[in-house]
């Protein structure tokens, strides 16, 4: 049954029309790319399909309920991860683990190790989050993933400042996703592959599509 | 249920150990209040009866002028690193968590305002009665100023001009500072302050149930 | 009915219905001043108390009046624009906040220019003065914070929560002289009770009143109409109509 349905988006930025008509639906287990150059306007589709930004013309529906209508359940089923970390400086990497696992609805008081170890943050736990390199506090921001329940993820540029490992690491973590049912939606402007399983595409760029 | 208190609690928490690790922003604002307030009987000479009449209302006034100044620190770091979106976004209610934020900022900056005012009322030498007005006064609006006033830091967050959201805080805080002055004068001519304590309150309570929701509406729309 | 309130909602529409209706409510408002300023100016007896230096109340009162009624026409379209996201409630809010600003800089002025005579100060803290203070504060408050954004209608936006949080002002600025003992008289209109002001007086000052009215609602029209022009700037029609 559908479950992430787009209709006729329009999505206009300081005057500009960065796409038009727009329609795609997603169902349990899709994976979607979406890519285009810089600005072609990825990271506010993927904002208005989180519903943090609306759209000048079309509708957006999960599980057929007009997302701004229905907001609170849309959030509980829904997990964004934008282009900046979310992740505080001057708190611990526990720390911070916890307040991200306790925004996601998880239960506390998990034993952090696993999700440590999975993202490659391993034995870091008393660390201050701003001593890290960018690349370690992307992984940080990243085990949001693995500390929610929402069905519907929206990644914007999710393998940013990731080295190989941290790729494929990513990669494994969404496939799960998805073969467990998630539906994933992610940006990114480099060539990606996902040899494992089927990708849908959308590029953006001078007219969309 | 349980689970959105428990969300309030640790963003409760979560924001007293930051200002705990990052003292800078409050204790600023604190020795701005501080030095205010000892400058101004520079000007008075020694004049002891004019200072007596005159400290109360620049104590309020600095308590004022450095609220003004810490509350940006509410908002703006968790707008930068992009917390604001995923508190947003998330399964649990925003007026909940942004009013942790605005209860932290008040433990934070309100409590140690009010117990060096206190201080500065003993220091000065002044009556009793003029000191526990002072004392719930300030009890009554600093809670009102933090609450009125994180509206106003969202509405202007990263907007360029600092004065912005100090002309915009200046009407709402207004009626407070007339109750709270009206108050300390009266308890100096041993009046009874129970009215302006009355209405002080009243103020409070419009802003406990107005300022979370309408803050949260203005961070949605600052998101957009 | 939301078929109405679509098509008044309309860009279009409601810059070529508020055309038409500009050039009668122009007609109206300069008859209303006219008569108005002779009506109480010439007509109207000296007050026994005051003299003729009462008179100034002809300009201060319908500048008070207006005042808290364009704030509250700032509040309705905040509302308007958060609840149902109507453009010309942005514009409207937007072009109305400046002379509601005038309004009242105008009455705290002729204010203060009718107490220096009258009273012997030009300004006093009582509730009513200090909260039509506040009301200033709050208009030019409202104008910075719009002109701060970029994007006019997260402007819009941000403006009307401002407003509404301090529509708590105007029952106060109202009701103030009832509350408190202050240098104001008490309410000398109200809408059950009789007036307790003579008709010769106050059929001018009523005229006056709709004078200030109309006047306001031709500016807005003007204010709202370059709105609606810059945001629609790229259809068809108003390129066809800059064309001509």
């Amino acid at each position: 049954m559908p479950q992430f349905n787009i209709n006729n988006l329009e999505c206009v930025r300081h005057n500009n029309i960065l796409f038009s008509d727009l329609t795609f639906t997603m169902k349990d287990g899709d994976l979607l790319q979406i890519d285009g150059t810089n600005g072609s306007g990825k990271s506010s589709l993927l904002q208005i399909c989180s519903g943090l930004i609306r759209p000048s013309k079309g509708t957006i529906e999960w599980n057929n309920e007009d997302i701004y209508e229905y907001h609170n359940s849309f959030h509980k089923d829904t997990l964004y991860l934008g282009h900046k970390n979310a992740i505080k400086s001057s708190l611990t990497i526990k720390e911070n683990i916890q307040f991200i696992s306790a925004l996601g609805g998880v239960i506390e008081n998990q034993d952090y190790t696993e999700i440590l170890n999975t993202v490659g943050l391993s034995d870091t736990e008393e660390l201050y989050a701003g001593n890290l390199s960018a690349g370690q506090q992307r992984r940080l921001s990243l085990s949001r993933l693995l500390m929610t329940r929402s069905k519907l993820w929206l990644l914007d540029e999710p393998f940013n400042a990731l080295d190989k490992h941290g790729k494929r690491m990513v990669e494994n973590i969404i496939i799960n996703h998805c073969n467990i049912g998630g539906i994933v939606i992610f940006t990114t402007h480099q060539e990606m592959e996902f040899n494992q399983y089927p990708l849908k595409s959308i590029h953006l760029g001078n007219n969309n599509v | 249920m349980s689970e959105s208190i428990n969300i309030f609690f640790v963003m409760l928490k979560r924001d007293l150990i930051l200002a705990m690790r990052d003292k800078t922003d409050f204790i600023n604002s604190l020795i701005f209040f501080i030095i205010i307030i000892v400058l101004f009987p520079l000007t008075f000479g020694s004049d002891a009866k004019l200072i007596n009449e005159l400290i109360p209302g620049v104590i309020w006034i600095s308590a004022l002028l450095a609220t003004c100044l810490s509350l940006e620190s509410i908002f703006r770091s968790d707008f930068e690193d992009g917390t604001i979106e995923q508190i947003t976004l998330s399964r649990y209610p925003l007026t909940l968590i942004v009013s942790a934020k605005i209860i932290a900022h008040w433990l934070t900056f309100g409590i140690p305002l009010i117990i060096i005012s206190i201080l500065m009322g003993l220091i000065f030498s002044l009556p009793v009665d003029v000191i526990l007005a002072l004392f719930i006064t300030l009890l009554l609006g600093t809670p009102t100023l933090s609450l009125f006033g994180s509206v106003m830091v969202v509405l202007t967050i990263g907007l360029r001009g600092s004065m912005l959201l100090s002309l915009l805080i200046l009407p709402l805080s207004m009626p407070v500072l007339i109750f709270s002055i009206l108050a300390v004068n009266n308890a100096s001519i041993n009046q009874s302050i129970i009215a302006e304590t009355y209405f002080l309150g009243g103020i409070l309570l419009l802003a406990i149930s107005l300022a979370p929701i309408a803050a949260s509406a203005a961070l949605r729309i600052r998101l957009s | 009915m939301y078929k109405w309130i679509h098509q008044f909602g309309s860009p279009k529409y409601f810059y070529n219905i508020s055309l038409v209706l500009s050039k009668w409510i122009a007609f109206v408002c300069i008859a209303c001043f006219i008569a108005g300023l002779y009506g109480g100016l010439v007509l109207a007896p000296a007050d026994y108390q005051q003299g003729d230096s009462y008179r100034i109340i002809y300009i201060h009162v319908p500048a008070s009046w207006m005042s808290l009624f364009v704030y509250l026409v700032l509040a309705t379209s905040g509302a308007i624009t958060l609840i149902w996201r109507i453009k010309i409630a942005d514009f409207v809010a937007r072009a109305s906040a400046p002379i509601g600003a005038s309004f009242t800089f105008l009455a705290l002025t002729t204010g203060a220019i009718w107490g220096k005579p009258m009273w012997g100060t030009y300004w006093v803290w009582d509730a009513r003065l200090t909260s039509e203070l506040i009301l200033l504060f709050l208009y030019l408050g409202y104008i910075a914070l719009q002109s701060s954004f970029n994007d006019k209608r997260i402007a819009a936006r941000a403006g009307a929560i401002l407003a509404l949080i301090g529509v708590i002002n105007i029952p106060i600025i109202h009701y103030s002289v009832e509350w408190w003992s202050t240098l104001h008289q008490g309410p000398t209109i109200s809408k059950l009770d009789t007036p307790s002001i003579h008709y010769s007086m106050l059929i001018p000052l009523l005229l006056m009143l709709a004078a200030y009215k109309t006047f306001y609602i031709y500016v807005a029209l003007m204010g709202v109409r370059n709105e609606i022009i810059e945001s629609e700037y790229n259809t068809a029609w108003v390129k066809k109509l800059l064309d001509n």
